[in-house]
């Protein structure tokens, strides 16, 4: 059977989903490969609800809001734009494409700018194949890959740094010093890199108590980069040391996260 | 989650006549809907917005116990209200409902592939069931209205609101951007369909607007920041100095005096004024003004007043009011030919429709008296669709980042064969030639106009988009070149004296700044956009702003009065209320996870989420809109957006990749 993407799209209700409805006045015909839930605004698409439609195995992801400027709650948009580059740098990092997650603004009077997205967007994806999570028999080990990012994006950190991003970059902090952009993404990504990391440690441990060794392999790190991680973890009181083999330390998650 | 009894949920597929079933296998749909998890029962009926349709459902929820309904129709942007309402009739809370749009996001954009689209309305209704069993019972908010209308423009459109508003015995604060109101309107000389002469007709209504004990009227002002919501704005007004106080009786001296001589505006161009001016004779309020981007503050107006009325040392003055709906009223410009443009500003009588009503006006530069550059013309030539219907692909733009019109302007045809028959009045000997695309006399009496015209002599003749007139001749007399094409293309040489382009309508210039302050939204056009073309022309996306006149599009005087009397009628309904309910789709915080971050203080557009004193964020109800920015980036996922929340999410996206558990 040809192979027919399943889109998840989150569109806002004052212009996207407008602009789709838009589409169906006008009679234009496009891919029947959306399924699109309304949110008030774009900004309030949570980046985990973005990971745990990807992990269930959309083939494709869709945020659509209004124009730069033309939000109807001033600034929505420009959030969603912010969570959105962020998202896709830590799903790059479990190896699903990240140009599965796409983000678009469309009006509520551009029915076929909106059209014109959903049949590029289904091209897209058709080129692309179907998502390794969807399916009877998903990639197990790309899954665990995912839930590592969704409980990155879960953590204080990430959500903390991308809810500051606009302020801290546009406005200035509490002393007026702004940031540089560049400067900013710089901290982003090592953010994401630890936090993934952490969480991807978090979840092998979990499972079996394993050493440095051991986790440098899966996770392809070196061990100073796991021993900062092990360090930070310990503090924070996520793992624990559960025995020692030999004159390596075995390490367990705690239960109490 | 405190949940209640297990969902009861009932499914109603909708026809909508043949738009849904004719596309989608509605009774395949509502046996597949049946065996759905807690779905009570699922039925599929012709129209659901009926009263039968909605009839059913109230028994139904009675009958069967249903505790939650589910409409698979139209876009809930359409009819989400109704069905609420359906449902509250029927004894639940009206936030147990959910829809499923099959029409808008289905059966009209897959009418290819109709198994697909039967597909997908499955997948959409799962995905609403998956929902329906989370929703929780909302109870909407009552608050207070403040019984005062807000109206920007002061044009007829808004004029026509305002009395309308102020008759009812409401408040109007009437603000209006230039020193005199009447809008475009007073620019004009007779208007279609009736001849009157356009300050008869507009004269008494501007005076009534400024004796109205009702209506506080501001000229000279602009709307600096509006706040709030439906039946509590708050908006802040600036008056910029006119520096001639309310004593002056026009006596005119001060003009006199006056060595500043620049452009007048209102006459486009075809005549000059002072620094210190009455924009013209029947301005209202009648009363001087000094345009300070011109004056230098020489003082011989202020010494020649013998009443003392202009200090120069006037300010801007801020100016706060409270009401409970607003009207856009804000007009339009005239769409100003780039050089070149069927020789516009090349050849020097090539002029613009609003210049030409200037010429024919009996107050205006020429008092009537259709003179250009100091003598008569004999032949005067017409061209139509100038600046609008410029189709991509046969219109030629002039310049490289013209933004193309496609829309037509609607009442430049009948203008200006109003014109060219005033032309002919005037000296029947006149030779006027009216080049035209098409011919859209659409209005009661329009088409008289153009019979009278064939009638009188006028030559009509067609021309293609993509053969327009062309020009030659030397720059103080042009020559027009068109092909005719009911003559089988013949190629027709016009010597012409004058020549009027039929400039449409254009947004604002500054629409883009009243769209962000309201908050309100813009066609593809530029215009403001109505809620819904047909059924809410009036709303806006933002409920309390309503819109009147050309603000919203193209249209002639009838039109524009006749949109603002139905946008102060539209207006009146919370006023005279004295209570709006706001949607209880708010955000709310967990207090016990919360750690006091403050990043949502951060991102909230409106102010809403303050810290309390243990130092946790608390959501202040009536500010909150409910977007749920502030959900989606709380570091503790502490904050809840009801009828939004991140598990009724979740559960529609799984629904839609075929899940069926909640």
């Amino acid at each position: 059977m040809k192979f027919e993407p399943r889109i998840v799209g989150f569109l806002c209700n004052w212009c996207a989903y407008a602009g789709a409805d838009m589409a169906g006045t006008s009679r234009m015909v496009y891919p029947p490969n959306i399924r699109i839930i309304r949110v008030m605004c774009s900004g309030r698409v949570d980046p985990v609800i973005v990971l745990e439609t990807l992990a269930q195995g959309a083939d494709g992801v869709m945020v659509m809001g209004c124009h730069p400027g033309d939000c109807h709650y001033t600034d929505g948009n420009y959030q969603a734009e912010r969570k959105v580059k962020m998202l896709k740098k830590l799903i790059a990092k479990t190896g699903l494409e990240a140009e599965r997650l796409r983000l678009e603004w469309v009006s509520a009077s551009e029915g076929e700018r909106f059209a014109g997205f959903i049949k590029d967007f289904t091209n897209q994806l058709k080129t692309l194949g179907p998502s390794p999570l969807a399916g009877e028999n998903p990639d197990a080990e790309m899954l665990t890959h995912m839930l590592a990012a969704k409980a990155a994006a879960e953590d204080f950190r990430l959500r903390a740094l991308v809810g500051r991003e606009r302020k801290l970059v546009e406005e200035g902090n509490a002393y007026g010093e702004k940031l540089i952009q560049e400067e900013f993404d710089k901290t982003m990504d090592d953010a994401i890199n630890a936090e993934y990391a952490r969480n991807r440690i978090y979840l092998l441990v979990k499972n079996e108590p394993l050493p440095v060794k051991e986790l440098c392999k899966r996770l392809g790190l070196n061990p100073k980069e796991v021993l900062r991680h092990i360090v930070v973890m310990k503090r924070r009181g996520l793992i624990t040391v559960d025995k020692v083999e030999g004159t390596s330390p075995l390490y367990a998650a705690l239960e109490a996260r | 989650m405190s949940r209640g009894k297990k969902p009861k949920i009932g499914v109603y597929i909708c026809h909508c006549g043949v738009n849904i079933a004719g596309v989608v296998d509605v009774e395949e749909v509502a046996k597949y809907a049946e065996k759905l998890p807690n779905v009570t029962l699922a039925k599929h009926y012709v129209y659901m917005c009926s009263a039968p349709g909605q009839m059913m459902v109230k028994e139904d929820i009675k009958k069967f116990g249903l505790n939650r309904v589910v409409v698979a129709s139209c876009s809930p942007r359409m009819h989400e209200v109704t069905f609420r309402r359906v449902v509250e009739e029927g004894g639940l809370n009206p936030y147990l409902f959910e829809m499923a749009n099959i029409r808008e996001h289905c059966s009209w954009v897959h009418v290819d592939e109709p198994q697909r689209a039967t597909e997908k309305a499955k997948d959409l209704i799962r995905m609403s069931v998956a929902r329906a069993g989370l929703l929780e019972p909302l109870q909407e908010k009552e608050v207070g209205v403040t019984a005062k209308a807000l109206i920007i423009g002061a044009g007829v459109s808004g004029i026509r609101a305002a009395l309308d508003l102020a008759e009812r015995g409401f408040d109007v604060f009437l603000v209006e951007k230039e020193p005199n109101i009447g809008g475009r309107t007073a620019q004009l000389s007779e208007l279609y369909p009736t001849d009157e002469y356009a300050l008869d007709v507009l004269g008494p209504m501007m005076e009534e607007v400024v004796s109205h004990p009702e209506i506080k009227l501001f000229t000279n002002s602009e709307i600096s920041a509006v706040d709030g919501f439906i039946g509590n704005f708050k908006v802040k007004i600036i008056a910029k100095p006119r520096y001639v106080n309310e004593k002056c009786d026009a006596c005119g001296k001060c003009e006199v005096e006056c060595p500043i001589e620049v452009s007048n505006e209102f006459d486009f161009g075809l005549s000059k004024r002072k620094a210190i001016y009455l924009p013209f004779y029947y301005a209202v309020p009648r009363r001087y003004v000094i345009d300070d981007k011109n004056c230098n503050k020489c003082g011989k107006c202020a010494e020649i007043c013998e009443k003392g009325t202009i200090n120069l040392e006037d300010q801007v003055k801020e100016i706060d009011v409270d009401v409970g709906t607003i009207i856009v009223a804000t007009g339009h410009d005239f769409y100003e030919p780039p050089k070149g443009e069927y020789g516009y500003k090349i050849y020097e009588n090539v002029i613009t429709m609003p210049q030409l009503e200037r010429l024919l006006d009996k107050n205006g530069p020429t008092k009537g008296q259709l003179q250009f550059n100091g003598s008569e013309p004999k032949s005067v030539v017409f061209i139509s669709c100038v600046g609008s219907r410029q189709e991509p692909g046969v219109y030629q733009p002039i310049k490289e980042d013209q933004k193309l019109n496609r829309y037509c302007s609607r009442v430049c045809c009948t203008a200006a064969i109003k014109n060219a028959l005033k032309i002919k009045e005037r000296n029947s000997a006149t030779r006027v030639y009216y080049l035209y695309r098409d011919m859209r006399t659409f209005g009661r009496g329009h088409e008289d106009y153009y019979r009278k015209a064939g009638e009188s002599g006028i030559l009509f003749i067609k021309y293609k988009p993509e053969a327009p007139p062309m020009f030659s001749g030397n720059p103080k007399h042009s020559i027009v070149t068109v092909q005719d094409v009911l003559t089988s293309n013949e190629i027709m040489t016009i010597s012409a004296d004058l020549v009027v382009l039929n400039v449409g309508m254009v947004p604002r210039e500054d629409a883009s700044d009243i769209q962000n302050k309201l908050k309100i939204t813009r066609s593809i056009d530029g215009f403001f956009q109505e809620a819904h073309a047909k059924l809410r022309p009036l709303e806006t996306p933002s409920d309390g702003i309503y819109l009147a006149g050309t603000a919203q599009g193209p249209k002639d005087i009838t039109d524009s009065v006749a949109m603002g009397s139905a946008a102060a009628a539209k207006a009146t309904i919370p006023l005279a209320r004295g209570k709006v309910e706001i949607e209880p789709i708010i955000a709310i915080v967990d207090e016990d996870v919360c750690s006091g971050c403050g990043i949502c203080l951060v991102i909230c557009p409106y102010g809403a989420i303050e810290k309390d004193e243990k130092g946790v964020a608390k959501v202040i109800e009536v500010l909150c809109k409910g977007c749920g920015a502030c959900a989606a980036s709380c570091p503790e996922k502490a904050i809840t957006i009801l009828h939004f929340t991140d598990q009724q999410l979740i559960a529609q996206a799984i629904a839609a990749l075929g899940g069926t558990h909640a």
